[in-house]
C-alpha cells in the first residue's frame, strides 16, 4: 500500500508540466551528404582545375554533394572578400569554399582558399598554400582533407596514395605489375614489369616504403622497394616461403608469415637488427598478421580450431585468442588505423567485407559482391578499399566502401589487392 | 507474532493511505493549476536571451533572419533583438584587412617522389575510365530530386497535415520531430557516435523561421567530432527552417529544445 502512495506520488511528480519550452527528441536522421557550393577558385586558370578535383574528392566521399556550378548565382571574384550568403542560401548550400590562385613573383603556385558557414554566415577555415605549379593536384587534394576535417571532425584521406597490383594479359596469363596511384586514380605508375606474380603490397607508415610478396627468385619471399630510389631488396633470408608481409605501426617491424614444412607461423622482423622473432608456434596455419595501431597488438587469422577465423595476441605472441565466432569462415584481418574495428573477409555465401570491434562484438556485413576480400584502411579508418572479382572470376576490380556500408564505388578495373597509403607528409 | 502485526499493519494503514491518497489528488489537481498559470506567464514573456558564445562555429557568428523585419514577434508585436554576438560579423572592407592573420597555414610543399616516365599515357587512358566529370554531373543530375529544397519559402501556414487536435502537444512532438529527422545527418562514421548527443534551444518567429542562432544546451566534450555533430545539428534547425506548425498555437511551440540522439542509428549504421 505504501509503495502503492509513493508510486501515486511519483507519478504526480512525472506528469507534472514542463516548462513553456517544447520538448523534442529526435533520434532518427536522414543520412544525407552535406550541399556545398565550390566556384571555380580565381585568379589563375589553375584555380579552376583546382576547384575541379576538390568538388570530385568530396563528391567521391559520399559526405558532401558539390552543388552543380552552373546554378551559383554569385561570382567569386576575390577570395578575400565575404560573399553574399544570401545567394548561396537561396541555392540550398550549407558550405561555401571560396579560393583563388596566383603565380608568385618566384614562379610558385600560391593558393588561398576559405570555407564558410553559409547558416553560421562565418568562416570555418582560412589557409594559403604554395607549390610547384606542375603539382596542384596535391594542393587540390590536402584543400580537400581541411574541409574533410572541418566538416567531419575526422582527418581527411584525398592526400593519399594507393599501391596495388595491376592485371593485365588474357585470363589465363595474367601479368600481375605492381603499381601505386593517388587514392582518386590519377598518376598511375608502374614499379614492376610483370616477369614476376607479385602479391600483398603493403605501405610503411611512411608511405615510401612497399612491402609484397614476389616470386622473383623462382620462390615466393617478402621484398622491400624504396620508392625514392626504386631499390627492392629480399627481406631475410629464410629457407623457405615468406609471404604476408605488414609495416608495425612505427615502421621499424615488418610481421609476416614464413611456411615450413606444410605449417606457417607468424615472425616479426626488426628492420634496423634484422632479427626476427616467432610469435606464433601452433601446427594450424597462421597468417595475415596486423598491428593495432598502438603497436601492442596483432591480429591474424588461423585455422587452429579447423576452420579459418581471425585471432587477436599480444605484440610479443602473448594471449592468442579467437575472436570470430560469426558464420563461415574469416581471414585477412586488418586494424583499423583508428583502432575501433577490425576489418575482415567471410567466406560463406560468397566473400564479403565484414567489420567487428577487436573484442569480436559488433559483428557488421558491409559489402555483398559476389567475391570481396582483403580489406584496406583509409588512414582516418572511416573508408575500405578491397579486391571485389566478377561473378564467374570475370575479372579484378578495385572498389571502396564506407566503414557504415554506404557509398560503394568502383575504384579501378583490372586491378586488385589495394592498399592504402598513411596521409602522406 | 510478526505476522499478526504486520497485518494490524496494513489494515491500519488502510484508512490513512485513502486519505493520503485523496490528499495526493487534491495536490496534483492544484499542483497542476498552479504550474499552468505559471508556464502562461513564461510563455507571454520575452525568453531570456542569453548572449553567450557558445557556438564553436567562429568568432563571428551571427544568423540574420533572411527577410524578416521583426525577427522575433510574439503575439503583442514586441520585437526581440537577437543576441548580440562577441563580435559583429565583420564588413566586406574589414575582412580584407583581417585576412592576412586568417591565413594560417603557409605550407610549402615539396615535389612528390617522381614517377617513372611510363606513366604519363596510362595517365591519359585511367582518364577516361575513371572520370571525375562524368562522376560529378552523375550525382548533379541526381541531386534535384534527392534535395527536398529545404530553403524554398513556403507561402501562408499549411496545417492540414497535423489531424486531430486532441493531445496538447503531441502532435507538435511529432511533426518537429519528423520534420528535423529529414534534414538531419547524423554522424554514424565517427568512433563513437552514441556519444555524440547534442541538444539545442531554439526560438522560433509565427511565420515558423528561426528567431534567433540556437543555442547549444547540451553536449559533453568539445572533440572534433562532438563540435561536428554540434555543426550538424544546427544545420538541420536551419535547413528544417521555416517549420509548418498552426499558427494559432504559436505559443506552445515558440521555444523549443531539441535533442539529437544518434544512438538509435547505430543499427543501421
Amino acid at each position: 500500500m505504501k509503495s502503492f502512495v509513493f508510486g501515486l506520488a511519483a507519478l504526480a511528480l512525472l506528469s507534472m508540466p514542463a516548462g513553456a519550452t517544447l520538448q523534442v527528441d529526435v533520434n532518427q536522421g536522414n543520412i544525407q551528404p552535406l550541399p556545398i557550393a565550390i566556384p571555380d577558385f580565381a585568379g589563375d586558370p589553375a584555380g579552376a582545375n583546382i576547384a575541379k578535383v576538390v568538388r570530385a574528392d568530396l563528391e567521391r566521399s559520399g559526405l558532401f554533394r558539390p552543388l552543380d556550378p552552373k546554378s551559383f548565382i554569385e561570382q567569386i571574384k576575390d577570395v578575400n572578400t565575404q560573399p553574399t550568403f544570401a545567394n548561396w542560401r537561396v541555392i540550398n548550400a550549407q558550405g561555401l569554399v571560396t579560393g583563388q590562385a596566383t603565380v608568385q613573383s618566384d614562379g610558385r603556385l600560391g593558393v588561398d582558399f576559405r570555407l564558410w558557414d553559409v547558416f553560421g554566415e562565418s568562416q570555418m577555415i582560412g589557409k594559403r598554400y604554395f607549390t610547384e605549379p606542375g603539382n596542384w593536384r596535391r594542393i587540390a587534394h590536402i584543400i580537400s582533407d581541411d574541409i574533410y576535417e572541418r566538416i567531419t571532425g575526422e582527418k581527411g584521406y584525398f592526400d593519399t596514395r594507393i599501391v596495388f597490383i595491376a592485371e593485365t594479359g588474357p585470363a589465363k596469363n595474367r601479368r600481375k605489375k605492381l603499381a601505386v596511384m593517388d587514392e582518386d586514380g590519377y598518376n598511375p605508375s608502374y614499379l614492376t614489369h610483370g616477369e614476376y606474380l607479385v602479391l600483398t603490397p603493403r605501405f610503411n607508415p611512411t608511405a615510401q616504403m612497399i612491402a609484397y610478396m614476389s616470386y622473383i627468385s623462382g620462390k615466393p619471399r617478402v621484398y622491400l622497394f624504396d620508392l625514392e630510389s626504386g631499390r627492392q631488396e629480399m627481406l631475410g633470408n629464410f629457407p623457405n616461403m615468406t609471404f604476408s608481409p605488414r609495416f608495425s605501426p612505427d615502421g621499424n617491424k615488418v610481421v609476416m608469415s614464413l611456411e615450413n614444412g606444410g605449417n606457417s607461423d607468424i615472425y616479426v622482423m626488426d628492420l634496423r637488427t634484422r632479427s626476427s622473432t616467432r610469435l606464433t608456434t601452433d601446427p594450424a596455419i597462421d597468417t595475415s598478421p596486423s598491428f593495432s595501431p598502438d603497436g601492442r597488438q596483432i591480429t591474424f587469422e588461423s585455422d587452429r580450431g579447423g576452420s579459418q577465423q581471425v585471432y587477436v595476441m599480444n605484440a610479443d605472441g602473448s594471449n592468442q585468442h579467437r575472436i570470430s565466432f560469426g558464420s563461415g569462415k574469416n581471414g585477412t584481418p586488418v586494424w583499423s588505423p583508428r583502432g575501433d574495428l577490425i576489418a575482415f573477409t567471410k567466406q560463406g555465401g560468397g566473400f564479403h567485407i565484414c567489420v567487428m570491434h577487436p573484442d569480436g562484438s559488433g559483428e557488421r556485413v558491409i559489402t555483398n559482391g559476389w567475391e570481396d576480400e582483403g580489406p584496406t584502411w583509409a588512414p582516418n579508418g572511416r573508408v575500405l578499399m578491397f579486391s571485389r572479382t566478377l561473378q564467374g572470376g570475370r575479372g579484378s576490380q578495385i572498389w571502396s566502401v564506407d566503414v557504415t556500408g554506404r557509398n560503394e564505388r568502383k575504384v579501378l578495373s583490372d586491378a586488385s589487392d589495394p592498399a592504402w597509403s598513411p596521409l602522406i607528409q | 507474532m510478526r505476522k499478526s502485526s504486520a497485518a494490524g499493519l496494513e489494515r491500519g494503514s488502510e484508512p490513512v493511505g485513502l486519505i493520503l491518497a485523496v490528499a495526493l489528488h487534491v495536490g496534483i489537481i492544484a499542483a497542476t493549476f498552479f504550474t499552468w498559470m505559471h508556464r502562461l506567464d513564461i510563455a507571454d514573456q520575452s525568453p531570456p536571451i542569453v548572449p553567450v558564445d557558445l557556438v564553436t562555429i567562429g568568432n563571428k557568428t551571427s544568423i540574420a533572419p533572411m527577410v524578416k523585419e521583426k525577427p522575433k514577434a510574439p503575439p503583442k508585436d514586441e520585437t526581440v533583438t537577437p543576441p548580440i554576438p562577441d563580435q559583429a560579423p565583420p564588413a566586406p572592407s574589414q575582412l580584407k584587412e583581417e585576412a592576412a592573420p586568417q591565413v594560417q597555414a603557409q605550407v610549402p610543399i615539396e615535389k612528390p617522389s617522381p614517377a617513372p616516365p611510363k606513366a604519363k599515357p596510362k595517365a591519359e587512358e585511367k582518364k577516361d575510365k575513371f572520370d571525375i566529370n562524368n562522376i560529378a554531373a552523375l550525382l548533379d543530375k541526381r541531386a534535384p530530386a534527392a534535395s527536398s529544397s529545404p530553403d524554398a519559402k513556403v507561402g501562408p501556414r499549411d496545417i492540414r497535415g497535423f489531424g486531430a487536435q486532441n493531445a496538447m502537444t503531441m502532435d507538435l512532438v511529432d511533426a518537429l520531430r519528423n520534420e528535423i529527422a529529414q534534414c538531419w545527418s547524423p554522424p554514424v562514421g565517427a568512433p563513437h557516435p552514441e556519444q555524440l548527443v547534442v541538444s539545442f534551444e531554439l526560438f522560433l518567429n509565427p511565420d515558423g523561421t528561426v528567431a534567433q542562432p540556437p543555442q547549444l544546451t547540451r553536449s559533453s566534450g568539445a572533440d572534433p567530432f562532438m563540435r561536428a555533430a554540434q555543426e550538424a545539428a544546427r544545420r538541420a534547425i536551419y535547413t528544417c527552417a521555416p517549420y509548418r506548425l498552426p499558427a494559432d498555437r504559436y505559443n506552445q511551440w515558440r521555444d523549443i529544445a531539441v535533442t539529437f540522439d544518434p544512438r538509435q542509428m547505430m543499427g543501421n549504421d
